[in-house]
Protein backbone atom coordinates (compact mmCIF):
# COMPACT_ATOMS: atom_id res chain seq x y z
CA UNK A 1 0.00 0.00 0.00
CA UNK A 2 1.65 3.25 -0.80
CA UNK A 3 2.02 5.33 1.71
CA UNK A 4 1.01 8.85 1.36
CA UNK A 5 3.73 11.88 2.00
CA UNK A 6 2.98 13.46 5.03
CA UNK A 7 2.55 17.47 5.61
CA UNK A 8 5.74 17.73 7.27
CA UNK A 9 7.59 15.65 4.62
CA UNK A 10 6.21 17.64 1.79
CA UNK A 11 7.15 20.48 3.72
CA UNK A 12 10.89 19.19 4.13
CA UNK A 13 11.07 18.60 0.45
CA UNK A 14 9.78 22.11 -0.17
CA UNK A 15 12.61 23.63 2.00
CA UNK A 16 15.04 21.70 0.88
CA UNK A 17 14.23 22.69 -3.02
CA UNK A 18 13.99 26.29 -1.48
CA UNK A 19 18.02 25.57 0.17
CA UNK A 20 18.94 24.11 -3.40
CA UNK A 21 17.64 26.96 -5.20
CA UNK A 22 19.49 28.99 -2.55
CA UNK A 23 22.93 27.77 -3.20
CA UNK A 24 22.52 27.35 -7.51
CA UNK A 25 21.89 31.09 -7.31
CA UNK A 26 24.34 32.32 -4.95
CA UNK A 27 27.43 30.06 -7.28
CA UNK A 28 25.67 32.11 -10.20
CA UNK A 29 25.60 35.25 -8.75
CA UNK A 30 29.20 34.40 -8.05
CA UNK A 31 30.04 33.51 -11.44
CA UNK A 32 28.28 36.47 -13.48
CA UNK A 33 29.81 38.72 -10.80
CA UNK A 34 33.16 37.81 -11.69
CA UNK A 35 32.92 38.83 -15.67
CA UNK A 36 31.90 42.08 -14.67
CA UNK A 37 35.04 42.29 -12.43
CA UNK A 38 37.05 41.15 -15.79
CA UNK A 39 35.09 43.33 -18.04
CA UNK A 40 36.27 46.95 -16.56
CA UNK A 41 38.61 48.76 -18.47
CA UNK A 42 42.22 47.55 -18.65
CA UNK A 43 44.37 49.39 -15.57
CA UNK A 44 47.09 51.28 -16.61
CA UNK A 45 50.60 49.68 -16.24
CA UNK A 46 51.32 51.93 -13.31
CA UNK A 47 48.74 49.69 -11.12
CA UNK A 48 50.86 46.37 -11.79
CA UNK A 49 54.32 45.90 -10.28
CA UNK A 50 56.69 46.14 -13.39
CA UNK A 51 59.53 43.16 -12.65
CA UNK A 52 62.64 43.33 -15.26
CA UNK A 53 63.84 39.34 -15.97
CA UNK A 54 67.42 39.46 -15.30
CA UNK A 55 68.29 35.56 -15.65
CA UNK A 56 68.92 34.50 -19.42
CA UNK A 57 65.23 33.72 -19.37
CA UNK A 58 62.08 33.80 -17.33
CA UNK A 59 60.10 30.46 -17.84
CA UNK A 60 55.67 31.06 -18.04
CA UNK A 61 53.64 27.86 -17.29
CA UNK A 62 50.63 26.78 -18.22
CA UNK A 63 49.08 26.76 -14.86
CA UNK A 64 49.98 27.94 -11.32
CA UNK A 65 51.81 25.13 -10.13
CA UNK A 66 55.54 22.96 -10.94
CA UNK A 67 53.92 19.96 -12.91
CA UNK A 68 51.80 22.56 -16.01
CA UNK A 69 54.04 22.73 -18.68
CA UNK A 70 56.15 25.77 -19.97
CA UNK A 71 54.48 27.46 -22.43
CA UNK A 72 56.66 30.48 -23.13
CA UNK A 73 59.29 32.08 -21.97
CA UNK A 74 60.50 35.64 -21.57
CA UNK A 75 64.13 37.40 -22.72
CA UNK A 76 66.48 38.72 -20.38
CA UNK A 77 66.09 42.62 -20.36
CA UNK A 78 62.10 42.18 -20.83
CA UNK A 79 59.86 43.16 -18.28
CA UNK A 80 56.43 41.59 -17.19
CA UNK A 81 53.39 42.97 -15.24
CA UNK A 82 52.59 40.96 -12.03
CA UNK A 83 48.95 40.74 -12.46
CA UNK A 84 48.28 38.45 -8.82
CA UNK A 85 49.18 35.51 -7.26
CA UNK A 86 48.03 31.91 -6.64
CA UNK A 87 49.93 30.05 -3.87
CA UNK A 88 53.69 30.63 -4.66
CA UNK A 89 52.89 31.29 -8.64
CA UNK A 90 52.22 34.18 -10.09
CA UNK A 91 50.70 35.32 -13.15
CA UNK A 92 52.07 38.09 -15.09
CA UNK A 93 51.75 39.47 -18.56
CA UNK A 94 54.85 40.07 -21.03
CA UNK A 95 55.37 43.51 -23.31
CA UNK A 96 53.44 41.58 -25.80
CA UNK A 97 50.45 40.89 -24.21
CA UNK A 98 51.14 37.09 -23.57
CA UNK A 99 49.84 36.15 -20.33
CA UNK A 100 50.93 33.20 -18.08
CA UNK A 101 52.53 31.71 -14.76
CA UNK A 102 55.77 32.59 -13.32
CA UNK A 103 56.92 30.81 -9.90
CA UNK A 104 58.02 32.68 -6.79
CA UNK A 105 61.87 31.37 -6.45
CA UNK A 106 62.08 32.42 -10.14
CA UNK A 107 60.59 36.04 -10.26
CA UNK A 108 62.44 36.64 -7.13
CA UNK A 109 65.54 36.90 -9.59
CA UNK A 110 64.12 39.84 -11.30
CA UNK A 111 64.53 43.14 -10.78
CA UNK A 112 62.21 46.06 -10.29
CA UNK A 113 62.53 48.94 -12.56
CA UNK A 114 65.17 50.59 -10.15
CA UNK A 115 67.51 47.55 -10.31
CA UNK A 116 66.65 46.80 -6.61
CA UNK A 117 65.35 42.67 -6.57
CA UNK A 118 61.85 41.65 -6.24
CA UNK A 119 61.90 40.80 -2.47
CA UNK A 120 58.08 38.61 -1.24
CA UNK A 121 57.25 36.96 2.12
CA UNK A 122 58.12 33.18 1.27
CA UNK A 123 56.94 30.45 2.94
CA UNK A 124 59.70 29.21 4.80
CA UNK A 125 61.33 28.70 8.19
CA UNK A 126 61.82 32.79 8.71
CA UNK A 127 57.82 33.25 7.56
CA UNK A 128 56.80 30.52 10.58
CA UNK A 129 59.19 32.93 12.72
CA UNK A 130 57.24 35.79 11.82
CA UNK A 131 53.90 36.01 10.26
CA UNK A 132 50.66 37.55 10.07
CA UNK A 133 48.11 34.50 10.08
CA UNK A 134 47.46 30.98 11.02
CA UNK A 135 44.94 28.48 10.39
CA UNK A 136 44.79 25.23 11.27
CA UNK A 137 42.44 22.34 12.13
CA UNK A 138 42.79 19.53 14.93
CA UNK A 139 41.21 16.48 16.41
CA UNK A 140 41.22 15.23 19.64
CA UNK A 141 39.76 14.67 23.26
CA UNK A 142 37.57 16.91 25.50
CA UNK A 143 36.56 15.33 28.41
CA UNK A 144 36.27 11.49 26.90
CA UNK A 145 34.14 13.45 24.27
CA UNK A 146 35.80 13.09 20.76
CA UNK A 147 36.89 16.72 19.72
CA UNK A 148 37.41 18.69 16.04
CA UNK A 149 38.83 21.88 16.53
CA UNK A 150 39.59 24.98 14.03
CA UNK A 151 41.31 28.14 15.08
CA UNK A 152 42.30 31.74 13.08
CA UNK A 153 45.21 33.44 14.78
CA UNK A 154 46.67 37.12 14.14
CA UNK A 155 50.04 37.76 15.40
CA UNK A 156 50.98 41.24 17.34
CA UNK A 157 54.59 40.32 16.80
CA UNK A 158 56.57 36.82 17.03
CA UNK A 159 55.51 35.97 19.96
CA UNK A 160 52.15 37.20 20.92
CA UNK A 161 48.65 36.21 18.76
CA UNK A 162 45.40 36.93 18.93
CA UNK A 163 43.76 33.41 18.91
CA UNK A 164 39.92 32.58 17.76
CA UNK A 165 38.76 28.76 18.27
CA UNK A 166 35.74 26.58 16.94
CA UNK A 167 35.09 23.15 18.48
CA UNK A 168 32.53 20.85 18.45
CA UNK A 169 32.59 17.77 20.50
CA UNK A 170 30.91 14.30 20.46
CA UNK A 171 30.73 12.02 23.24
CA UNK A 172 28.25 9.46 24.73
CA UNK A 173 26.69 11.87 27.08
CA UNK A 174 26.68 15.44 25.67
CA UNK A 175 27.21 16.74 22.66
CA UNK A 176 28.14 20.20 22.20
CA UNK A 177 29.89 23.39 20.72
CA UNK A 178 32.51 25.88 22.54
CA UNK A 179 34.04 29.11 21.13
CA UNK A 180 37.19 30.19 22.57
CA UNK A 181 39.39 33.68 22.16
CA UNK A 182 42.36 34.32 24.03
CA UNK A 183 46.20 35.25 23.68
CA UNK A 184 48.83 32.72 22.78
CA UNK A 185 52.64 33.82 23.84
CA UNK A 186 55.23 31.46 21.80
CA UNK A 187 58.78 31.50 23.85
CA UNK A 188 61.21 30.53 21.25
CA UNK A 189 60.01 31.34 17.83
CA UNK A 190 62.40 30.53 15.82
CA UNK A 191 63.22 27.27 17.11
CA UNK A 192 61.74 24.58 14.57
CA UNK A 193 59.35 22.97 17.87
CA UNK A 194 58.65 25.80 19.63
CA UNK A 195 57.16 25.95 22.78
CA UNK A 196 53.86 28.17 23.79
CA UNK A 197 51.29 28.87 26.39
CA UNK A 198 47.82 29.88 25.82
CA UNK A 199 44.79 31.82 28.18
CA UNK A 200 41.81 32.90 27.05
CA UNK A 201 38.02 32.70 27.70
CA UNK A 202 35.26 31.59 26.11
CA UNK A 203 31.43 30.27 25.67
CA UNK A 204 30.41 26.24 25.51
CA UNK A 205 27.43 25.24 24.30
CA UNK A 206 26.23 21.51 25.89
CA UNK A 207 23.46 19.54 24.10
CA UNK A 208 22.81 16.55 26.44
CA UNK A 209 21.60 13.49 24.71
CA UNK A 210 17.67 12.85 24.69
CA UNK A 211 17.98 9.52 27.14
CA UNK A 212 20.31 11.15 29.98
CA UNK A 213 18.64 12.78 32.98
CA UNK A 214 18.74 16.62 32.29
CA UNK A 215 17.71 16.78 29.13
CA UNK A 216 17.99 20.71 28.93
CA UNK A 217 20.94 22.64 26.88
CA UNK A 218 23.18 24.47 28.86
CA UNK A 219 25.31 27.45 27.96
CA UNK A 220 28.12 28.33 29.95
CA UNK A 221 31.04 30.80 30.35
CA UNK A 222 34.17 29.56 30.51
CA UNK A 223 38.20 29.99 30.70
CA UNK A 224 41.32 28.31 29.82
CA UNK A 225 44.84 27.91 30.15
CA UNK A 226 47.07 25.87 28.37
CA UNK A 227 50.14 24.99 26.57
CA UNK A 228 51.38 22.90 23.61
CA UNK A 229 54.14 22.93 20.91
CA UNK A 230 54.90 23.42 17.30
CA UNK A 231 56.72 21.76 15.21
CA UNK A 232 57.39 23.43 11.36
CA UNK A 233 56.97 20.70 8.72
CA UNK A 234 57.58 22.91 5.50
CA UNK A 235 56.81 24.87 3.58
CA UNK A 236 53.70 27.33 5.18
CA UNK A 237 52.75 24.32 7.22
CA UNK A 238 53.39 23.48 10.89
CA UNK A 239 51.99 20.65 13.55
CA UNK A 240 50.46 21.76 16.68
CA UNK A 241 49.85 19.64 19.20
CA UNK A 242 47.86 21.54 22.84
CA UNK A 243 47.16 21.21 26.20
CA UNK A 244 44.15 23.34 27.76
CA UNK A 245 42.38 23.14 31.27
CA UNK A 246 38.83 24.52 30.86
CA UNK A 247 37.44 26.26 33.87
CA UNK A 248 33.34 25.89 32.89
CA UNK A 249 30.99 28.36 35.10
CA UNK A 250 28.15 26.26 35.67
CA UNK A 251 25.01 27.57 36.92
CA UNK A 252 25.17 24.42 39.30
CA UNK A 253 26.75 25.06 43.27
CA UNK A 254 30.34 23.94 41.70
CA UNK A 255 32.47 24.93 38.47
CA UNK A 256 33.77 21.66 36.17
CA UNK A 257 36.81 21.27 35.04
CA UNK A 258 37.33 19.71 31.76
CA UNK A 259 40.93 19.00 29.82
CA UNK A 260 41.24 19.45 26.64
CA UNK A 261 44.04 17.64 24.25
CA UNK A 262 44.12 17.50 20.58
CA UNK A 263 46.77 17.60 17.43
CA UNK A 264 46.43 19.44 14.17
CA UNK A 265 48.01 20.71 10.84
CA UNK A 266 48.16 24.43 10.84
CA UNK A 267 49.54 26.95 8.05
CA UNK A 268 50.61 30.71 7.92
CA UNK A 269 50.23 33.28 5.81
CA UNK B 1 56.98 120.89 13.83
CA UNK B 2 60.52 119.15 15.12
CA UNK B 3 59.53 115.92 15.60
CA UNK B 4 58.66 115.55 12.41
CA UNK B 5 61.74 116.34 10.88
CA UNK B 6 63.55 114.49 13.65
CA UNK B 7 61.65 111.29 12.72
CA UNK B 8 62.40 112.25 8.71
CA UNK B 9 66.47 112.69 9.70
CA UNK B 10 65.96 109.22 11.54
CA UNK B 11 64.54 107.03 8.88
CA UNK B 12 66.91 108.59 6.25
CA UNK B 13 69.44 107.64 7.91
CA UNK B 14 68.40 103.64 8.68
CA UNK B 15 67.56 103.15 4.75
CA UNK B 16 71.32 103.10 3.86
CA UNK B 17 71.71 100.41 6.70
CA UNK B 18 69.62 97.86 4.97
CA UNK B 19 71.36 97.81 1.95
CA UNK B 20 75.18 97.16 3.59
CA UNK B 21 74.40 93.91 3.69
CA UNK B 22 74.18 93.11 0.03
CA UNK B 23 76.85 95.20 -0.89
CA UNK B 24 80.24 94.18 -2.34
CA UNK B 25 82.77 95.53 -0.03
CA UNK B 26 86.30 94.84 -1.77
CA UNK B 27 87.38 93.16 0.65
CA UNK B 28 85.19 90.81 1.25
CA UNK B 29 85.35 89.81 -2.61
CA UNK B 30 89.12 89.26 -1.92
CA UNK B 31 88.39 86.78 1.34
CA UNK B 32 86.03 84.65 -1.16
CA UNK B 33 88.39 84.40 -3.79
CA UNK B 34 91.07 82.63 -1.57
CA UNK B 35 90.94 79.01 -1.48
CA UNK B 36 89.77 77.21 2.09
CA UNK B 37 92.68 76.82 4.49
CA UNK B 38 92.53 73.17 4.57
CA UNK B 39 92.90 72.38 1.09
CA UNK B 40 96.45 72.00 0.60
CA UNK B 41 96.80 70.02 3.75
CA UNK B 42 94.26 67.77 2.57
CA UNK B 43 96.48 65.02 0.59
CA UNK B 44 99.29 64.21 3.19
CA UNK B 45 96.77 64.58 6.47
CA UNK B 46 94.66 60.49 6.51
CA UNK B 47 91.93 61.77 8.89
CA UNK B 48 90.69 64.93 6.36
CA UNK B 49 87.10 64.50 4.87
CA UNK B 50 87.24 62.39 1.75
CA UNK B 51 87.30 64.41 -1.46
CA UNK B 52 83.57 66.24 -2.44
CA UNK B 53 82.16 63.67 -5.22
CA UNK B 54 79.74 66.01 -7.49
CA UNK B 55 76.35 65.84 -6.71
CA UNK B 56 74.16 64.44 -9.42
CA UNK B 57 71.07 66.38 -10.70
CA UNK B 58 69.26 63.12 -11.64
CA UNK B 59 66.78 62.85 -9.18
CA UNK B 60 66.89 59.02 -8.13
CA UNK B 61 63.60 56.81 -9.47
CA UNK B 62 61.72 55.72 -6.55
CA UNK B 63 59.74 52.43 -7.50
CA UNK B 64 56.76 52.09 -5.63
CA UNK B 65 55.31 48.53 -5.06
CA UNK B 66 51.95 47.82 -4.98
CA UNK B 67 50.12 45.15 -3.47
CA UNK B 68 49.67 42.29 -5.74
CA UNK B 69 46.28 40.15 -4.93
CA UNK B 70 46.15 36.95 -4.15
CA UNK B 71 43.34 34.39 -5.46
CA UNK B 72 44.05 31.62 -3.26
CA UNK B 73 40.18 30.94 -2.03
CA UNK B 74 37.04 29.02 -4.12
CA UNK B 75 34.17 29.09 -3.11
CA UNK B 76 30.91 27.63 -4.84
CA UNK B 77 28.43 25.01 -4.23
CA UNK B 78 27.69 21.31 -5.49
CA UNK B 79 25.05 18.90 -5.83
CA UNK B 80 24.99 15.71 -6.10
CA UNK B 81 23.85 12.04 -4.83
CA UNK B 82 24.59 10.46 -1.08
CA UNK B 83 24.35 6.95 -0.68
CA UNK B 84 23.05 6.37 3.33
CA UNK B 85 23.78 3.40 4.28
CA UNK B 86 20.81 1.22 4.66
CA UNK B 87 18.45 3.93 3.75
CA UNK B 88 19.10 3.98 -0.16
CA UNK B 89 20.71 6.98 -2.11
CA UNK B 90 19.27 10.42 -2.57
CA UNK B 91 20.11 13.81 -3.68
CA UNK B 92 22.44 16.08 -1.80
CA UNK B 93 23.45 19.60 -2.53
CA UNK B 94 25.53 21.86 -0.01
CA UNK B 95 28.59 24.46 0.11
CA UNK B 96 32.11 24.15 -0.48
CA UNK B 97 35.11 26.58 0.54
CA UNK B 98 38.32 25.62 -0.08
CA UNK B 99 42.23 27.77 0.72
CA UNK B 100 45.28 26.65 -1.40
CA UNK B 101 48.24 27.29 0.78
CA UNK B 102 50.75 26.04 -1.70
CA UNK B 103 50.47 24.51 -5.52
CA UNK B 104 50.76 21.31 -3.51
CA UNK B 105 48.10 21.29 -0.82
CA UNK B 106 44.84 23.04 0.08
CA UNK B 107 42.62 23.15 2.99
CA UNK B 108 38.70 22.50 2.42
CA UNK B 109 35.41 23.22 4.15
CA UNK B 110 32.24 21.41 3.43
CA UNK B 111 28.91 21.38 4.58
CA UNK B 112 26.03 19.21 2.66
CA UNK B 113 22.56 17.93 3.37
CA UNK B 114 20.61 15.24 2.25
CA UNK B 115 17.61 13.24 3.34
CA UNK B 116 17.35 10.12 3.91
CA UNK B 117 15.02 7.19 1.95
CA UNK B 118 13.19 4.51 3.61
CA UNK B 119 15.07 1.22 4.88
CA UNK B 120 13.98 -1.80 2.67
CA UNK B 121 12.59 -2.97 6.30
CA UNK B 122 10.38 -0.09 6.01
CA UNK B 123 9.17 -0.73 2.73
CA UNK B 124 8.57 -4.34 3.28
CA UNK B 125 6.67 -3.73 6.31
CA UNK B 126 3.98 -1.20 5.55
CA UNK B 127 3.46 1.72 7.89
CA UNK B 128 6.51 1.21 10.08
CA UNK B 129 8.65 4.38 10.53
CA UNK B 130 11.88 3.82 12.20
CA UNK B 131 13.06 7.76 11.54
CA UNK B 132 10.37 11.12 12.39
CA UNK B 133 10.99 13.37 9.08
CA UNK B 134 13.30 15.64 11.19
CA UNK B 135 15.59 12.87 12.08
CA UNK B 136 15.97 11.89 8.35
CA UNK B 137 17.30 15.02 7.62
CA UNK B 138 21.74 13.89 6.60
CA UNK B 139 23.58 16.93 7.29
CA UNK B 140 27.30 17.28 7.75
CA UNK B 141 30.60 19.49 7.37
CA UNK B 142 33.85 18.48 6.97
CA UNK B 143 37.08 20.12 6.85
CA UNK B 144 39.83 18.55 4.97
CA UNK B 145 43.32 18.45 3.63
CA UNK B 146 43.54 17.97 -0.13
CA UNK B 147 46.69 17.32 -2.35
CA UNK B 148 46.72 17.71 -6.05
CA UNK B 149 48.10 14.78 -7.23
CA UNK B 150 47.83 15.07 -11.56
CA UNK B 151 47.91 18.76 -12.36
CA UNK B 152 47.78 18.70 -16.69
CA UNK B 153 45.43 19.63 -18.84
CA UNK B 154 41.98 18.99 -20.99
CA UNK B 155 41.73 19.31 -24.59
CA UNK B 156 38.08 20.05 -26.03
CA UNK B 157 38.01 19.72 -29.63
CA UNK B 158 40.93 21.24 -31.47
CA UNK B 159 41.12 25.46 -30.10
CA UNK B 160 40.16 24.62 -26.19
CA UNK B 161 42.79 23.34 -23.58
CA UNK B 162 42.02 23.83 -20.52
CA UNK B 163 44.07 23.21 -16.61
CA UNK B 164 42.99 20.39 -14.46
CA UNK B 165 44.01 18.29 -11.96
CA UNK B 166 43.17 15.36 -10.45
CA UNK B 167 43.06 15.38 -6.38
CA UNK B 168 43.27 13.24 -3.14
CA UNK B 169 41.10 14.79 -0.02
CA UNK B 170 40.76 13.40 3.83
CA UNK B 171 39.78 14.82 6.96
CA UNK B 172 37.28 15.24 9.85
CA UNK B 173 34.24 16.05 10.03
CA UNK B 174 30.84 15.64 11.90
CA UNK B 175 27.39 13.99 10.93
CA UNK B 176 23.73 14.70 12.18
CA UNK B 177 21.23 12.19 11.05
CA UNK B 178 19.27 10.20 12.66
CA UNK B 179 18.88 12.56 16.09
CA UNK B 180 22.57 12.01 16.84
CA UNK B 181 25.62 13.69 15.90
CA UNK B 182 28.86 11.22 14.80
CA UNK B 183 32.36 12.15 14.90
CA UNK B 184 32.55 11.50 10.66
CA UNK B 185 36.15 10.93 8.99
CA UNK B 186 36.14 11.62 5.14
CA UNK B 187 37.97 10.86 2.10
CA UNK B 188 37.72 10.90 -1.51
CA UNK B 189 39.48 11.93 -4.68
CA UNK B 190 38.17 14.60 -7.44
CA UNK B 191 38.86 15.99 -10.95
CA UNK B 192 39.24 19.71 -11.08
CA UNK B 193 38.85 21.34 -14.51
CA UNK B 194 39.64 24.98 -14.89
CA UNK B 195 37.15 27.01 -18.09
CA UNK B 196 39.18 30.15 -17.07
CA UNK B 197 41.47 30.97 -13.99
CA UNK B 198 39.15 32.26 -11.77
CA UNK B 199 36.55 29.16 -12.45
CA UNK B 200 36.58 25.66 -11.71
CA UNK B 201 34.08 22.60 -12.23
CA UNK B 202 34.64 19.75 -9.94
CA UNK B 203 33.50 16.00 -10.13
CA UNK B 204 34.15 14.25 -6.74
CA UNK B 205 33.79 11.14 -4.88
CA UNK B 206 33.91 10.87 -1.28
CA UNK B 207 33.20 8.52 1.49
CA UNK B 208 31.74 9.69 5.11
CA UNK B 209 32.50 6.96 7.27
CA UNK B 210 31.08 6.87 11.40
CA UNK B 211 30.05 5.02 13.98
CA UNK B 212 26.20 4.06 14.24
CA UNK B 213 24.28 2.11 16.55
CA UNK B 214 20.64 2.83 14.54
CA UNK B 215 20.40 -0.47 14.15
CA UNK B 216 20.78 -2.25 17.18
CA UNK B 217 24.69 -3.05 17.58
CA UNK B 218 27.06 -0.41 16.89
CA UNK B 219 28.80 -0.45 13.37
CA UNK B 220 30.72 1.41 10.94
CA UNK B 221 28.92 2.68 8.10
CA UNK B 222 30.26 3.81 4.68
CA UNK B 223 28.45 7.12 2.93
CA UNK B 224 29.15 7.39 -0.60
CA UNK B 225 28.29 10.36 -2.32
CA UNK B 226 29.44 11.76 -5.55
CA UNK B 227 29.55 15.57 -6.55
CA UNK B 228 29.71 18.00 -9.31
CA UNK B 229 30.20 21.16 -8.22
CA UNK B 230 31.35 24.66 -9.57
CA UNK B 231 33.55 27.19 -7.13
CA UNK B 232 34.78 30.96 -7.71
CA UNK B 233 38.45 32.00 -6.92
CA UNK B 234 38.40 35.25 -5.01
Amino acid sequence: MPVRPSATTRTSHLIDVRHFLLAGLLTLAAILARPALAAEPPPDAEKYLQLFVTEPYLELHLGPGRGYPVVNVVPRGDSVDVLYRRTEWFRVRTERGIEGWASQNDLTKAQLADGTPFRFNLGDRAGFTSHAWETGVSAGDYGGATLISAYFSRSFNEQLALEFTASQFLGNASNGYMLDLGLSHVFLPQWRLSPFVTLGTGIVFVEPKGTLVVPADRNDQTAYAGAGLRFYVTRRFFVRAEYRSHMVFTSRNENEEIDEWKIGLAFFY
Amino acid sequence: MENRSRVLLLTAALLPLTGCASLHWPWRARAAETPPAEEPSRYGDENAPPPRVIEPEVERRTVEVPKIEASNIEFGAFFGSLSIEDFGTNPQYGLRAAYHVTEDFFFEARYGRSNAGRTSFETLGGNIQLLTGDERRFTYYNLSLGYNLLPGEVYLGRGLAMNSALYLMGGIGSTKFAGDQHFTVNFGAGYRVLPTDWLAIHIDVQDHVFQSDLLGRDKLTNNFGAYLGATVFF
